[in-house]
């Protein structure tokens, strides 16, 4: 009996291991490749082991050729829109939708609600058309035609997504758990709504906040559907996402190797690959409470 | 909660003799507060969801480029093209790759918290692991994916030739691009399913298998009678969201297969994307967002509805 369970756990670890290094191996070959030329990648398909550190696949992702700045700072940009005004949206709302109670805020937040159960699809094509036909922009006159109104402009980039009712959710909750007699004092002792929020919730939202900031910033860095599909032509305006996954099969040309080198520069794709994951991974490893205690948010109070 | 905290903190309530606005401003102040905040953020949800909902089914009925000219009603001719050509293979594939992703990410992450849930060490390190493909860019991961299974240079056909085998391409077998897109949305998927499995498992208490083992349970007993039936909430979660969501996969087939050996691994999604961006078809794609939100909102709330009654039983 004893051997059986024994075999039993060992085959169990190995699962666990073997899946673990399932896991990791594209991301330890991808980091590894990185680092090869030519020759040491094309040595050895099964693990390209460098022989010596060559930097040459990350240096050239910092030259003009590649416009990592620009998506970095475009990215950048959008992300910082979208904490903050879907923060302020979420922590305004929740308290509305937790703390006051008035006729309709119950019908209020169903129809918010409503949009959680319809996929994204929906709504970006009318959002695409309205974005492309709005009056006045883009070379569009005041019915909207002739243009190409705010797509491929900064706008379509910004506009859309700027009230999120999962975090509305989210912060609902977290006021429920927040114990009525912090806000009553304060209000006893002569607060309006501003400095209740302000003053007493804030420091106590500390939490659930982190957590919005930090799925708003995976989930802004890695956005690739919205921007191909309003900013496809315009590479000025590329994000991350985007202008990487356009940029990572060309890494023979701008490498300016002469031709029939390569199709495809693998330690290159696979430099900028690494480089442009690792903020992500760097937050997740630094925070990852955070991640956790939001993935089960959503999950155990959605 | 019965009284809010601004109900309960009030001090003095306003003279009978003030002025009736600033009375009608003091006991309506909650409903003022409440309008002041959600009207924005009504009219903005209006404008880029209520609207937007309604126009799609609007223009599922229309044939439009959405360029130029006015919609044009054409009833319900772009559902039934929905009925011809690739589009059945194409809805066929996409419930293919939605049920066999989740249910084996499903099974295999459920697998591995019960595994990290026991005393292992570094469980850290493995739960980081898993979850990491979750949080890169599908975009660049799937365009490295591509990478491997390109025909003439592709890493896979590399390792092929070291070995001395034929190189294989990859690319025109409908059933090796399917496994490809299959096992890239696993990587990708199982981590967030991992997370929130050990998540549940760690809220069962110790005792209760302690109690289980005096009765004489083995192991298999107890994942079978108290481990599965605990877990039930999230696991239907899990299914739910995952469902919706591998029912949604487009990177992995935009760039790894664009739509596989003759529509062999295209998908709803990426269809829609088609008809809509590249031809410019908004009346066709709009018909298929509706199929897309009907099948989804149809398999959340029957999932809802088991759930539901799951815990009336429980």
């Amino acid at each position: 009996m004893h051997t059986r369970l024994r075999f039993g756990r060992v085959l169990m670890y190995v699962l666990l291991i073997g899946g673990s290094i399932a896991m990791a191996i594209p991301m330890i070959y991808a980091a590894l490749g990185s680092f090869c030329n030519f020759e040491d990648f094309y040595r050895a398909p099964w693990m390209p082991i460098p022989q010596r550190l060559y930097l040459e696949n990350y240096r050239v992702l910092f030259t003009p050729k590649v416009e990592l700045w620009r998506w970095t700072i475009n990215t950048l940009i959008r992300i910082v829109w979208y904490i903050t005004i879907p923060g302020v949206v979420a922590v305004l709302a929740g308290y509305v939708f937790a703390r006051l109670r008035f006729r309709g805020r119950d019908g209020a937040f169903m129809f918010l609600l409503s949009s959680m159960m319809m996929p994204g699809i929906v709504f970006w094509i009318p959002t695409y058309i309205m974005l492309a036909r709005w009056p006045g922009v883009g070379g569009n006159n005041w019915l909207g035609q002739g243009g190409h109104g705010f797509i491929n402009e900064w706008p379509s980039l910004l506009i859309p997504g700027l009230v999120n009712v999962y975090y509305i959710f989210l912060l609902r909750q977290t006021y429920y758990s927040i114990p009525l007699d912090f806000e009553e004092a304060a209000r006893v002792d002569g607060a309006n709504t501003l400095r209740v929020l302000w003053d007493v919730y804030l420091p106590m939202l500390k939490p659930a906040i982190t957590v919005m900031i930090i799925f708003q910033f995976v989930a802004i860095w890695n956005d690739y559907q919205w921007p191909l599909i309003v900013s496809a032509s315009n590479t000025k305006i590329f994000t991350m996402a985007l202008g990487v996954q356009r940029t990572l099969l060309l890494g023979a040309s701008i490498k300016g190797l002469p031709q029939g080198t390569a199709i495809v520069d693998y330690p290159f794709a696979f430099a900028l690959a690494t480089l442009v994951s690792l903020p992500t991974i760097l937050l997740f490893l630094r925070l990852q409470e955070y991640f956790v205690e939001g993935v089960q948010g959503f999950a155990l109070k959605g | 909660m019965s009284a809010t905290a601004q109900e309960r903190a009030i001090v003095t309530p306003p003279h009978p003799q003030i002025g009736g606005f600033a009375r009608w401003r003091f006991r309506h102040r909650q409903a003022i507060e409440g309008w002041l905040i959600l009207t924005p953020i009504l009219l903005y949800y209006s404008l880029f969801f209520l609207f937007p909902v309604l126009s799609n089914l609007y223009i599922s009925f229309t044939r439009w480029n959405g360029i130029q000219g006015a919609p044009k009603w054409v009833g319900i001719a772009n559902y039934r093209t929905y009925l011809t050509q690739s589009y059945p293979l194409i809805m066929f594939n996409t419930l293919m790759f939605a049920l066999i992703i989740l249910a084996v990410q499903t099974s295999l992450a459920f697998l591995i918290a019960v595994l990290l849930n026991q005393k292992v060490v570094g469980r850290g390190l493995y739960r980081a692991l898993w979850y990491i493909p979750t949080l890169t860019s599908a975009a660049v991961t799937a365009q490295v994916a591509f990478a491997f299974i390109s025909p003439f240079d592709g890493v896979l056909n590399g390792l092929l030739k070291a070995l001395g085998q034929p190189i294989v391409i990859w690319t025109m077998s409908a059933f090796w691009m399917r496994i490809a897109v299959i096992i890239y949305s696993i990587w990708r998927g199982v981590g967030g399913p991992v997370v929130l499995f050990l998540a549940a498992l760690q809220g069962i208490h110790r005792e209760i298998y302690e109690a289980a083992m005096v009765d004489g349970a083995r192991e298999r007993d107890m994942l079978l009678y108290i481990t599965i039936p605990l877990l039930r909430p999230m696991i239907l979660f899990v299914l739910v969201t995952g469902m919706i969501g591998s029912f949604q996969i487009f990177e992995a087939v935009l760039l790894m297969t664009k739509g596989g050996p003759s529509n062999m691994t295209n998908v709803m999604l990426l269809q829609i994307y088609n008809d809509a961006f590249v031809n410019t078809n908004m009346g066709l794609a709009a018909a298929g967002a509706v199929i897309m939100a009907v099948l989804l909102l149809w398999f959340s709330t029957t999932n809802m509805r088991l759930m539901s009654r799951g815990q009336a039983e429980a």
